[in-house]
């Protein structure tokens, strides 16, 4: 998030606007009916297996059925057929890090629940408890194509808290977590800085941790307590004389991760941001996936041989002053070039709706079209944890499914039809009611 | 000292540095001719295996053949598409963190040009993105800000060399928010919309005064008058004076429907005209009304959200006020979209169903328009500058890349260059502290 940061307008914090924007979305009643959809004469993107001109694919009970070609596939008798003659066919996207849910305007300070900044420590912060579902960003997020993202807090702390994987529409809150604790925020660099107002590292109510070395010792000092704590739990009664363990929500909180069940999403930019955390990462046998990285070009190697996936961008990151105009442009390309798998995120709340768009851009600067469609579908439910689920137009997977007009990846393409858990999503949004309202009358 | 030389010294100066140095720069050129390109002329259609001539930097023919000179420089264009140069009506790059004069809420006399840094590498990276022409404005703190500069990125040139020649004077103007939240922050005036118009309408009562006095005495010294006194030249007057007198463009930041039908009140009120409301995300709410006016917009392709006063904000505004006959511009307000205004125009074919041509418009033709540079750039026609992007494809595709950039027909980017890819380049960039958008106060 620094580089969003960067990039687009930093809200001056005002006390003139303590308005709360009525952002009150219509919620989709997600749960599938009896009967099954055929999405018929389509160009299908199944993403594991090629692309199916003239498919066919069959929804239902909120899943995929069966896919194929025309000549392979039978419509189920009573089936509603879509005819997807012209269109392309894909699986929902997957929006790898957003704040969706946590703010409707970022000036809006009184709705805003991006961070707890009190402290920098804080895994026992969990996005579930802040979500939003009803913001009015995310039927305009899914009007492109998006059916799932990842919700973190923003990045000021080192550590801010859990993030959750979300479906884009559901009747309430609780339909719409995917899963809860997706995976644990960590960020390093410039942006954890406490150094107060001012530059450099010792501004006017500078706190700590004011410098680089800070954040990694505050980083090492939670991780070693919670081992600690781990070590007490197990102990205890296995020991003569050794105490109970008082229950810590932020030592439990850090459990899974150090455990390696869950993956931490470390936040760094620079070469050696990535060396220094991921040295930190090795020595507590965090299962980590990398995010940002946009001027790393100097370690790429070094990142592939890590062996963790990578969430890429943003994309329009700004390239360093000695580096040319596309340096960060064609760093997704450099990246899955080298092995890694990498995935994309929108960032923030702004943006979201365009996903596909970034994914094209690095298909600009060298990736190979496939690779940049596997990084908002397949890639991202790989490293979510939810491939059997997300990711690709298979038989079992989650009727998760997008029609167009074109190429995804296009700005040009608009999406026709959006099916989440197989059930059609009113292609309506806070925008398209402005829209119709206000057509020209011919 | 006499009312002649007054009368060049007030607000002129600008244009007349600019005429030495744009002359000088174009003559060397040799002639260009790019072959068998896709051309989208954006005035008269896309002429397939198309070529395009440039002499003296000028736009000599276009069509399907042009009598190119041998010596010629020759571009295969086979495969490729060419287009005008994009116009960004909408910067603050190269203003490095000298966005907003924001210590009071009239400052018309600030000029951006006395801030432009032409070595900031956000026109770099804009001129690889197949920008040619920009208007570096003031900030949005200031309900009357000041005037803009108006640059061709030649970058690479010297301050002086980047220079649009003789392009109008432009100067920027801000309502809702910005200036309520700078000012009120303070506890000064303004601190509400009411506050805002307030002060506006202050400043013109001021600036009619002043005119007066000065046109009194213009008269009186054209009548052979001895024993006139020259009034006091106020900097800040002078320049609402200009306004008021029509000389200048005026260039609105503002969101609002009800604020749009406010401004042009105002600006009926005291004779004025207003060039192109920026941002102006709810035009398509009243753009019948805006269209009688001839006052165009800059607006954003799709962001929204980022405000109150972005909250109405859809991204068929573009494509719905253009269809009320609104002459629509899209604008960067960036340093980071600025490098894709091509795909920002491209939205706009899934946002409303524009035609290519229409798409293309918004981002050369409309925004040259809002510059007042209409004649002379924003479309591949005879006798305008030969600024041209090579694109690998469609430029409105998500996958177009500028390849060549060419200003007053001379190459400035080419990006099979290794390196920065710069032919005019040879120094230091600096990166800019600013170029966000003007609804930040000041730098970062």
């Amino acid at each position: 998030m620094r580089a969003i940061g960067r990039l687009l307008p930093l809200w001056m914090a005002s006390a003139l606007l303590p308005v709360g924007l009525l952002a009150q979305a219509k919620m989709v009643d997600t749960t599938p009916g009896a009967g099954a959809i055929a999405i018929t004469g389509g160009k299908l993107l199944t993403i594991t297996h090629g692309v199916i001109e003239n498919g066919v694919l069959v929804l239902q009970g909120g899943k995929i059925v069966a896919v194929g070609t025309a000549g392979a596939v039978k419509v189920p008798k009573g089936a509603t057929v879509v005819d997807a003659k012209g269109m392309t066919v894909y699986p929902g996207l997957i929006d790898s890090e957003t704040n969706l849910g946590l703010v409707e305007v970022e000036s809006d300070k009184v709705n805003s629940d991006l961070v707890e900044t009190s402290e920098e420590i804080f895994p026992q912060m969990h996005v579930y408890d802040a979500f939003h579902a009803e913001t009015e960003r995310i039927p305009i997020d899914r009007f492109n194509g998006v059916t799932n993202a990842v919700v973190a807090p923003a990045s000021e702390d080192t550590m801010p808290g859990q993030d959750i994987l979300i479906q884009l529409a559901g009747r309430d809150r609780d339909t719409m977590l995917m899963t809860r604790d997706v995976a644990l925020a960590m960020n390093f660099g410039q942006g954890q800085k406490r150094g107060g107002r001012g530059e450099g590292a010792g501004g006017p109510g500078a706190k700590y941790p004011a410098t680089r070395m800070g954040e990694i010792t505050q980083l090492r000092q939670a991780l070693v307590d919670a081992q600690e704590y781990m070590q007490h739990k197990a102990d205890a009664g296995k020991k003569p004389g050794e105490m109970k363990t008082k229950f810590d929500l932020r030592n439990e909180a850090l459990l899974p991760y150090l455990k390696g069940e869950k993956p931490v999403v470390l936040g760094v930019y620079e070469g050696y941001e990535v060396e220094v955390a991921l040295a930190l990462a090795q020595e507590f046998h965090l299962k980590v996936v990398l995010n940002h990285v946009t001027h790393a070009q100097d370690v790429l190697d070094k990142i592939a041989s890590y062996k963790v996936p990578v969430i890429v961008g943003p994309i329009y990151d700004f390239p360093a002053a000695n580096e040319r105009y596309d340096a960060v442009f064609s760093l997704p390309a450099e990246l899955q070039k080298r092995g890694v798998k990498i995935a994309f995120a929108s960032y923030g709340v702004e943006f979201n709706r365009n996903l596909p768009y970034a994914a094209g851009y690095a298909v600009a600067y060298g990736l190979p079209y496939d690779e940049a469609m596997k990084a908002i579908t397949l890639n991202p439910a790989e490293i979510w944890g939810v491939a059997d689920k997300l990711g690709s137009l298979d038989v079992g997977k989650t009727a998760n499914v997008v029609i167009a007009n074109g190429d995804p990846l296009d700005v040009r393409t608009s999406v026709k039809q959006v099916y989440i858990d197989g059930v059609a999503i009113p292609m309506e949004t806070r925008q398209t009611r402005l829209r119709d309202e206000y057509m020209p009358k011919k | 000292m006499g009312k002649r030389m007054a009368g060049v010294a007030r607000g002129c100066g600008v244009v007349i540095v600019s005429v030495a140095a744009g002359v000088g720069a174009a003559q060397q050129v040799p002639d260009l001719v790019i072959r068998n390109a896709t051309v989208m002329t954006v005035t008269h259609g896309t002429i397939e295996h198309g070529s395009v001539w440039v002499h003296n930097g000028k736009i000599a023919g276009v069509g399907t053949t042009v009598n190119a000179p041998t010596g010629a420089v020759v571009v295969d264009g086979t495969g490729k598409y060419v287009t005008p140069g994009i116009v960004d009506p909408h910067s603050h790059s190269a203003l490095g963190n000298d966005v907003n004069e924001a210590t009071s809420p009239v400052t018309p006399s600030m000029m951006m040009i006395d801030a432009f840094d032409n070595s900031d590498k956000a026109l770099y990276q804009a001129l690889a993105g197949g920008v040619t022409t920009e208007l570096l404005l003031h900030g949005s703190a200031n309900m009357i800000g000041g005037q803009a500069v108006v640059i061709k990125n030649k970058f690479g040139l010297s301050r002086d060399g980047m220079l649009f020649p003789n392009a109008p004077r432009s100067i920027k103007f801000a309502s809702g928010e910005n200036p309520k939240r700078v000012y009120g922050g303070r506890n000064q005036l303004p601190s509400t919309r009411m506050g805002n118009f307030e002060v506006m309408r202050q400043a013109f009562e001021d600036a009619k005064v002043y005119r007066k006095e000065w046109d009194s005495y213009d008269a009186k010294v054209a009548q052979g008058a001895k024993d006139v006194t020259m009034p006091h030249r106020d900097l800040k007057l002078e320049a609402l004076a200009d306004v008021l007198r029509g000389k200048l463009l005026v260039q609105i930041h503002c969101y609002r429907a009800d604020e749009f039908l406010t401004e042009e009140a105002i600006a009926q009120e005291y004779g004025y005209k207003i060039r192109a409301f920026h941002h102006a995300l709810e035009m398509y709410k009243v753009g019948d009304k805006i269209a009688q006016d001839d006052t165009g917009i800059a607006t954003f392709a799709d962001w929204w959200g980022f405000k109150d006063e972005a909250w109405d904000a859809i991204p068929w505004n573009a494509v719905m006020s253009m269809r009320e006959g609104v002459r629509v511009a899209l604008k960067s307000d960036s340093n980071d979209s600025v490098r894709r205004l091509n795909q920002e125009a491209g939205k706009m074919v899934h946002y409303g169903g524009a035609t290519e041509e229409e798409a293309l418009r918004m981002v050369t033709l409309n925004p040259a328009w809002i510059i007042g540079v209409d004649d002379r750039i924003g479309s591949i026609d005879t006798g305008k500058d030969g600024d041209l992007v090579v694109w690998n494809m469609d430029p409105l595709s998500t996958y177009a890349r500028a390849e060549k950039v060419y200003i007053d027909g001379d190459l400035f980017f080419d990006s099979s260059l290794k390196g920065f890819g710069t032919t005019h380049f040879d120094g230091v960039m600096h990166s800019s502290g600013f170029g966000g958008s003007d609804d930040e106060e000041g730098g970062n």
